[in-house]
């Protein structure tokens, strides 16, 4: 049996092989890589546009909330108008009393302070109403 | 035959290639002015559809009373607008929706007949009204109607103090009255912009809003108002004028200390919420606005004045007739007195002559730079736009003794009803006049606090001061103005009556007066000055006595005031053991 032969191994086919295993991984890894970067692009760009709508709804809520609190405060506004009071103490049938006294109370402050002492807590409301 | 045929096929592949030829150049055409020519104003047109640069609307401040309870107050409501173009039946729909929204027929009819594409329906809608609205709305199917967001100013207590707070315009919320107007750039705030991209729908695209500018609140303004001494003195003052047919009437409560306008009234008056009813005549603020006579009210300043310059002493005797003519013309004293009084008895009996004669020893130099200094003749307080001036002619212009007889009597001279409770504030101040004021104080959102320092000068002494109140204590007690006497507060205070001067006639009417009466309370400690006002009152009492006289109608006004302001401030009644 000659050298000849024998069949001759196809050396640059397997060495062909051996050296492509490298070069398809990467490959593999590259695509991998850039669909799980695209899904994540698009998840942030999902998740960026929902909080963007939490953020425009709890916007809706904060307006909604203020005009209720302004509503509210306009409404106990209205429930102590004086004009009010006085009409509804007529139906009721009450009046001012005929005879009246004076009592001094011994330990009781008269008034209600000051001016200053009065704006504190009107003060503090300016600064925390919407 | 299979040439001329192959000639039809090829002039079918000529006429279909020069087709697809034409046709693709021309969308190729068109492909260049898209993207190419026109590129820029078709992406700028684009973008102005769906881009749009907003205002925000700043919200405007809100005006408290001096214990904080809201006098107005902006919340966020509805206008109803409509497309008219798109309204096939004008009038159907006018009938439909005038009731609900309590409109006039005709009016509204007009208003949705025609080819515009936006007219306003309805504006200051509240949440209740906009939910009727819309019931009646999809009920009748109505097209071409939808709300828009707006701002509505309204006034929790309804009149109390309208006058004072003014009014806004419905269209773009500016201040057109009162408060409303003078701290109009106060309370407006400023409005803020913004860029937003909205969808075909007009809903806005998330992370398509850029801020460009925040829109900043609108300051508070704190008045000295008090809700409850206000009420009081607008009751009081309608159960008068109801009582006596007066034309109307101003009240003026202030605190003499600080200056503080505590009430201050006019009537008739309105209710800033309610515009259907609003009459142009009753906006104004009368005790600002309007110039009266000030009548024996005046005199205060005349005998202050004398008792200052060391000219009269308060037992100083005068001999006082029932009359006295100057220069032709005769000055009367109302009711029989003594032929010889003090000047206690001069103010306590309101004598005109005897008035008169003090001034005389006073000069006219001396009384018109007193006159003067007591604020008359120029706007009295800080917070009034157009306030009147009054009229205090200079003395080089007086026409002589009868002019001087007639300004020491408080003739010739006008006054509003501010102008006379600070004269008589001075007085109970110990003789230092304190500007009037309503604005206690503007807060601004960032908790910036301003406020008002009023202007202060000496008028007369201490002293002179003194001896004023206890000769007013004598009018209440023994003379003129003993219907404004009190069973639990010691006041004092001193009655007007000022015949009203007929334009029309060119003389003095007859049969119409202007009543006052301006007093202090507790006169031994004052803690406020009442000055009210009648507008012809009419009619008699039980007694006969006429109402056109101050003393007879404004006299029991101040103290139905007074008596509860005194008590809300809580001040403590006569024999209690506070005093």
């Amino acid at each position: 049996m000659t050298a000849g032969a024998f069949p001759r191994t196809p050396v640059g086919r397997i060495d062909r092989k051996r050296s492509s295993r490298p070069v398809v991984r990467p490959l593999v890894i590259f695509v991998v890589a850039v669909t799980i970067a695209f899904f994540a692009v698009i998840y942030s760009r999902i998740s960026l546009d929902r909080t963007a709508f939490e953020l425009q709804q709890l916007d809706r809520e904060i307006a909604v909330e203020e005009q209720l609190h302004w509503d509210l405060r306009a409404e106990h506004a209205r429930l102590q108008a004086p004009d009010r009071i006085t009409q509804r103490a007529a139906e009721l049938g009450l009046v001012y009393p005929v005879d009246q006294r004076s009592i001094e109370v011994t330990g009781v402050e008269r008034g209600v302070g000051g001016p200053e002492d009065r704006l504190t807590d009107l003060r503090a409301l300016f600064t925390e109403q919407p | 035959m299979s040439r001329t045929s192959f000639r039809f096929g090829d002039l079918r592949v000529v006429a279909l290639g020069l087709v697809f030829v034409l046709a693709w150049a021309g969308i190729g055409y068109r492909l260049f002015q898209v993207q190419g020519a026109d590129a820029a104003e078709l992406a700028q047109r684009g973008f102005d559809q769906r881009v749009r640069h907003e205002t925000i609307p700043a919200k405007r401040g809100t005006i408290f009373d001096r214990d904080g309870v809201e006098l107005a107050v902006t919340i966020l409501g509805k206008a109803l607008v409509a497309d008219p173009s798109l309204i096939d039946d004008p009038a159907d729909a006018a009938a439909v929706l005038a009731p609900v929204l309590d409109a006039d027929y005709v009016e509204l009819a007009k208003r949705l007949d025609g080819d515009g594409r936006f007219t306003y329906v309805a504006r200051d809608l509240e949440n209740d009204v906009v939910a009727d609205v819309e019931a009646v709305i999809e009920e009748a199917d109505l097209i071409g109607f939808s709300f828009e967001d707006a701002p509505i100013r309204i006034y929790p207590s309804g009149a109390l103090a309208a006058p004072v707070i003014g009014l806004t315009r419905s269209d773009d919320g500016s201040g057109i009255e009162g408060i409303e107007s003078v701290m109009d750039t106060e309370l407006a705030g400023r409005p803020g912009k913004r860029v937003v991209e909205r969808d075909q729908a007009g809903r806005a695209i998330p992370q398509g809003e850029f801020l460009l500018e925040s829109a900043i609140r609108g300051s508070d303004v704190i008045l000295t108002l008090d809700r409850g001494i206000q009420f009081v003195a607008e009751q009081s003052l309608q159960s008068a004028i109801d009582a006596t047919d007066a034309l109307g009437g101003s009240v003026v409560v202030m605190d003499p200390r600080t200056g503080e306008i505590l009430a201050m009234v006019s009537l008739p008056g309105f209710d800033g919420t309610d515009r259907s009813t609003l009459d142009p005549a009753s906006i104004r603020n009368r005790a600002v606005t309007d110039v009266h006579e000030p009548g024996s009210t005046l005199k205060v300043v005349t005998v202050a004045a004398a008792l200052e310059e060391g000219v009269v002493r308060p037992d100083t005797p005068f001999e006082t007739p029932q009359e006295i003519e100057i220069v032709g013309e005769t000055y009367t004293d109302h009711g029989s007195h003594p032929s010889v009084m003090t000047v206690t008895d001069i103010v306590a009996h309101s004598s005109n002559v005897g008035t008169i004669k003090i001034q005389r020893q006073l000069g006219d130099e001396v009384h018109y730079r007193y006159l003067d200094a007591f604020g008359l003749g120029r706007p009295a307080a800080i917070d009034f736009r157009g306030e009147a001036t009054g009229r205090l002619d200079h003395v080089s212009e007086w026409c002589g003794p009868a002019c001087s007889a007639s300004a020491a009597i408080g003739y010739g001279i006008g006054a509003t009803t501010l102008q006379m409770a600070a004269v008589f504030a001075t007085l109970a101040n110990d003789g230092e006049w304190v500007e009037p004021h309503v604005v206690q104080e503007i807060a601004a959102p960032d908790g910036t606090v301003i406020k008002t320092t009023p202007r202060t000068r000496r008028v007369v002494s201490a002293e002179t001061a003194e001896t004023m109140r206890s000769m007013l204590r004598g009018v209440v007690e023994d003379g003129t103005g003993y219907r404004a006497d009190i069973a639990e507060f010691p006041v004092g205070g001193k009655t007007g009556t000022s015949d009203k001067f007929d334009v029309e006639a060119g003389e003095y009417s007859e049969t119409e007066t202007t009543a006052w009466f301006i007093g202090i309370a507790p006169i031994d400690d004052p803690a406020l000055v009442a000055a009210v006002v009648l507008d012809a009152p009419q009619g008699k009492l039980a007694d006969d006595t006429e109402l056109k006289f101050g003393g007879a109608s404004a006299a029991p006004v101040f103290a139905e005031i007074v008596e509860s302001a005194l008590h809300q401030l809580g001040v403590a009644p006569v024999g209690s053991d506070d005093e």
